[in-house]
């Protein structure tokens, strides 16, 4: 499951847009993997590393 | 009008001829190429005044599968020409000129997906977060690709200052920046436009 699979099963109700604007994940292509290089939703947390592994 | 001609024959050496109408031509063996008076500076017919700065054009030389709603970094792996040796095509992927100055950057994004494509954003990084999008391809396609384009004029501080193209695709099944050996799917190019 991708970074991107599980955050939406944390947070169903994200959208589209969401990804693209108040949360962005990136990855380098350097060998690190996605991460979470911004989360400003205004009302979702940010899920924790437990949430997420 | 006055001049100074760079010699082609005999000695050589600089020949200066003066006068007081303002106006100086630049001339190698007597054929005036350039012309210097109030209004500015001017090429003579046929003679360009080329600019020197750094200038590049790499891409992608295989398929790079890419995760779905995450910006991801292309990884241009080849170069066509890279004329101050300012573009890493092996580790970084980036242009970090040596210039301060304002550079026109391009890139161009072909993508495809295994089973639905449904958006496509060309995007560039300057010093590791964006910096500006291009059109955004929203689309409910299948097994189709699109091929996106996009160009910004971008500052650079000539020393620590680069940029980076990536791609934000979603969609299902296998996602893909489409780059089949050919340089004609996905690359991105830059020159110097205007110095600092």
């Amino acid at each position: 499951m991708t970074l991107y699979e599980k955050i939406k099963s944390i947070y169903p109700q994200l959208e589209d847009k969401d990804f693209m604007t108040v949360i962005i994940l990136q990855n380098d292509s350097d060998g690190r993997g996605d991460y979470i290089a911004k989360w400003e939703h205004p009302t979702l947390a940010k899920p924790t590393q437990e949430q997420l592994a | 009008m006055a001049s100074i001609d760079a010699s082609t024959s005999g000695a050589g050496g600089i020949i200066t001829t003066a006068d007081n109408t303002g106006t100086l031509n630049l001339q190698s063996g007597g054929t005036t190429i350039a012309t210097i008076n109030s209004t500015g500076l001017s090429m003579a017919s046929g003679k360009v005044l080329a600019p020197t700065g750094p200038a590049f054009s790499a891409y992608r030389a295989s398929d790079q599968t890419i995760t779905a709603a995450t910006f991801t970094k292309v990884q241009l792996n080849t170069e066509t020409f890279d004329t101050a040796n300012a573009f890493d095509n092996s580790t970084n992927y980036r242009f970090t000129p040596q210039v301060a100055g304002y550079y026109q950057i391009n890139g161009t994004l072909t993508a495809g997906a295994s089973s639905n494509l449904g958006r496509a954003i060309l995007t560039f990084f300057k010093n590791g977060s964006i910096y500006s999008r291009g059109i955004d391809f929203p689309f409910s396609a299948s097994s189709s690709y699109v091929y996106a384009s996009y160009s910004d004029l971008i500052y650079f501080n000539g020393s620590t200052d680069y940029v980076e193209l990536y791609v934000y695709l979603n969609g299902t099944g296998t996602l893909t920046v489409v780059a089949p050996s050919a340089g004609e799917y996905t690359r991105m190019s830059g020159f110097l436009a205007r110095a600092a």
